[in-house]
């Protein structure tokens, strides 16, 4: 299986040089949903690498299915951006701050 | 349930002590499932904090190596070495089962490369561009062990907040409320009955009389 990664040209130009094949620049909203839909898709890619600000830029439908998906594993990169953050949650659910 | 649409009847009273029993015993095995997510969550919480704070250490690192590259050798260069990697990481995804809870298992190989193996020439660049690859390496490789930890915690997480209101609902709704139906039909059978008893009484002291 492959790693995917999806986001500005910047973003994804480093991953290229790690030996990533399927790189997709998205530059606007559109091409961004786009290339996530068609990666999830996807039965070849295991991860999907995206930056946190592009994770809270697409629409909550998709977020919410980005975030349960296990095959591709979706993980995002850069400080949590938007949404709920994983020290909320884990308040939320558990019941007390462990993340400390 | 409201108490006004009960029917006080035996039969009635049969099927809300079944289902009291019955909600009483999901009750017990769903607090049992809540303690043992959480014991796995505890087992993975470790683990993710040290894996985001390396991550996004990497990322800063492999982002300032890039915007340094992009200095020294300029853009198009480092384009083309990019372009020229051919070997890509290969990674296997297995699907574990944690307590009715999947979550993903991934093993990887070749992320790391060999100067050699990376296929731009060595003469045509810089160290920095190694050094650029190198770190993105290394940042592919805490991505891969970031990803299974951070699926498995978030979807933990769901399930511990999901099975909680749910044994909330059954500890704090439905068994109370069952409860209290059930001892709003047995008063009631208990009152018949004294009044039925009653009845027979004066009857019978009519005929007497």
């Amino acid at each position: 299986m492959e790693i995917a990664v999806i986001g500005n040209s910047e973003f994804i130009l480093g991953f290229r040089l790690a030996g990533i094949n399927r790189i997709y620049a998205a530059d606007t909203l559109e091409k961004l949903v786009m290339h996530i839909t068609h990666v999830l898709e996807d039965p070849e890619v295991g991860i999907l690498v995206l930056s946190s600000h592009d994770m809270a830029r697409v629409p909550q439908r998709l977020q919410i299915t980005l975030e349960e998906s296990v095959q591709p594993t979706v993980i995002a990169l850069g400080e949590e951006e938007g949404g709920i953050s994983m020290r909320e949650r884990i308040k939320r659910s558990v019941g007390v701050d462990l993340w400390k | 349930m409201a108490l006004k649409d009960i029917k006080p009847t035996r039969s009635e009273l049969i099927n809300i002590k079944k289902k009291i029993k019955l909600s009483q015993n999901g009750y017990k095995i769903l607090k049992m499932k809540r303690d043992g997510l959480i014991l796995e969550f505890f087992k993975v919480l470790g683990q993710a904090k040290d894996s985001r704070g390396a991550l996004l250490v990497k990322y800063a690192r492999a982002q300032e190596m890039m915007a340094i590259a992009n200095t020294v050798e300029g853009s198009i260069k480092v384009k083309a070495a990019a372009l020229s990697v051919q070997e890509k990481p290969d990674i296997t995804l297995r699907n574990k089962n944690v307590m009715g809870v999947v979550v993903p298992k991934i093993d990887s190989n070749k992320v790391r490369k060999g100067i050699a193996d990376r296929g731009y020439g060595i003469l045509g660049t810089s160290p920095v561009m190694d050094e650029v690859a190198t770190s993105f390496e290394e940042l592919v490789e805490a991505i891969i062990e970031s990803a299974e930890i951070e699926t498995t915690m978030k979807r933990l997480l769901n399930e511990i907040e999901g099975t909680k209101r749910r044994v909330n609902a059954l500890e704090f709704k439905v068994i109370p409320e069952l409860s209290e139906a059930r001892d709003f039909i047995k008063m009631r059978l208990d009152e018949m009955e004294r009044e039925e008893l009653f009845r027979l009484k004066r009857i019978k002291a009519r005929n007497e009389s």
